[in-house]
């Protein structure tokens, strides 16, 4: 079902390929806001029997019957069982029973990349989820796709033979940093004539399904010509396959910070293959509190640490740190 | 001669009206098995293939019986539109435009109905338990209706021309 076309225009305006799989009357309310405030939504939140409530870059407020933004959860529309049906089935392509891998999950990928967080039953089977059963909850997430945000930062991340180094971007959550390692990954990949770089082989792997966006297995997201993407595969795993398979030049993975996490990078890293990763964290010794983290820092590979925050913006870079000298240089304040 | 050509026509057209009737009859357990038929290819995409339930539809449509087939047809239609409706009213819809053209009776229809509840809603072993219930149920409603063809075909067969003959002796 060709839900949510990706045609000119509509990459303009991500938030109307979500409109597309909600109930009239809320996709009414939606539109009667003011584009302005359109443009910068994040979530739509939708709870059975609670208030309808969408997310934006500066915080949550409620919708009213009206479609008037309203700070009283009193006079908020509250989403019905019915509302919650047609979202499912729409969410599902009617068929919950062909999405169940993705529900243990908590999360269904909608074409265009945009995720939608779920939560309802969990149903258990030997002693694991097997399925969700009765959803009550959508955490519709708009993704949007910025490019360009890793060009400013690439040169610092090259030797001098024009090699990516190994990179670390890190930040506390919703500061862009997956946002800026898929661009990272589309410049690397399509190479950037401007600086002499050649697009290399990148490997990525694609747990939660935020970088690639991948719907069917097909990314949605621009993420270069040269990118083998892994959608879905835990990142360990992944790794190791797309190694083993894929000859990459650099592998990209979103967050690490399991054990195994570490350990895979490390293989990957001994392979002579560069390695792109973001951590949450605000700085260098916070994740040295972690005790996976202050493993893989204390091997001393890591050459570039990229550090973000929100402080003029999303994506804001505060700071470039050089992994040999631990110095800092500043750029683009 | 005009008597008896009225005669005739009497005669052949109540016969007619009577073996129309017995058709039906005789039909409605086949049509019924062939329901049947398309309820099990169904099962067999959703839990096996795991296949989108627009898409399953559009399968059973092109597999089974001519007669059965615009109800999966029209349902795969509808549920591939871009409307956001649920599945039990695009399958409601389907239903309605199909009960004028079938020869399934109100019964039969009930039991396609109830499973519109739950088409596609729910894990893969659940969906199996309501098609097969369904199942179940018009299996039941095709002995009944094997079991009613059986007389009523005969009766129906007679009954028009008797009725036919009826008439004409006594108003000849």
């Amino acid at each position: 079902m060709n839900l949510l076309s990706t045609k000119e225009g509509s990459t303009h305006k991500p938030y109307r390929q979500i409109l597309s799989i909600l109930p009239e009357n809320i996709r009414d309310l939606l539109l009667r806001l003011p584009v302005q405030f359109m443009d910068r939504l994040e979530e739509i939140r939708l709870r059975q029997n609670r208030p309808l409530i969408v997310t934006h870059t500066a915080g949550d407020v409620c919708l009213d019957s009206s479609g008037q933004l309203t700070s009283n959860p009193g006079d908020a529309y509250v989403i019905t069982g019915d509302d919650m049906q047609r979202v499912i089935r729409m969410v599902s392509n009617s068929s919950l029973y062909a999405i169940e891998e993705e529900l243990k999950n908590g999360f269904v990928t909608l074409p265009g990349g945009h995720r939608v967080g779920l939560t309802g039953k969990a149903v258990i089977e030997l002693g694991k989820v097997k399925t969700l059963k009765y959803i009550s909850g959508f955490n519709i997430r708009i993704s949007r796709e910025i490019k360009g945000t890793a060009a400013p930062i690439l040169p610092s991340l090259l030797d001098r033979w024009g090699r990516v180094k190994h990179t670390l971007i890190l930040s506390p959550p919703g500061c862009g940093k997956t946002t800026l390692l898929r661009d990272l990954v589309r410049l690397v990949s399509n190479g950037v004539p401007e600086l002499n770089f050649d697009g290399v082989t990148v490997g990525l792997v694609d747990e939660r399904s935020e970088l690639a966006g991948c719907y069917r297995g097909v990314p949605q997201r621009d993420i270069g010509i040269r990118t083998d993407v892994l959608d879905g595969c835990p990142k360990a795993e992944g790794m190791m396959m797309l190694l083993r398979a894929m000859s990459p030049q650099i592998v990209a993975t979103d967050e690490i910070g399991k054990q195994e996490d570490i350990k895979a990078l490390e293989e990957v890293i001994n392979a002579g293959v560069t390695v792109i990763s973001t951590v949450h964290g605000t700085s260098l010794e916070e994740i040295m509190r972690r005790p996976a983290l202050k493993y893989l820092l204390s091997l001393n590979v890591i050459e570039r640490f990229v550090i973000l925050s929100r402080s003029k913006g999303v994506g804001t870079v505060e700071d470039i740190i050089y992994g040999s000298s631990w110095g800092t240089q500043e750029v683009r304040r | 001669m005009i008597r008896i050509a009225g005669a005739v026509l009497v005669i052949a057209c109540t016969g007619y009206l009577g073996m129309a009737k017995a058709r039906k009859y005789a039909l409605r357990p086949r049509e019924l098995r062939n329901m049947q038929a398309a309820l099990q290819i169904l099962e067999t995409e959703i839990i096996y293939g795991a296949t989108p339930l627009p898409e399953a539809m559009e399968v059973v449509a092109s597999r089974v019986d001519k007669n059965t087939a615009p109800l999966f047809y029209q349902a795969g239609q509808e549920l591939e539109s871009m409307t956001v409706c649920t599945v039990k009213e695009a399958w409601d819809q389907a239903l309605n435009a199909f009960s004028s053209r079938t020869l399934l009776e109100d019964s039969d229809l009930r039991v396609l109905r109830q499973l519109g509840n739950c088409l596609g809603m729910s894990d893969s072993r659940d969906q199996a338990k309501h098609l097969h219930l369904a199942m179940e149920q018009l299996k039941i409603e095709a002995m009944n209706a094997a079991e009613r063809a059986k007389t009523h075909v005969k009766l129906w067969n007679y009954l028009g021309f008797l009725t036919g003959l009826l008439l004409v002796t006594v108003f000849y």
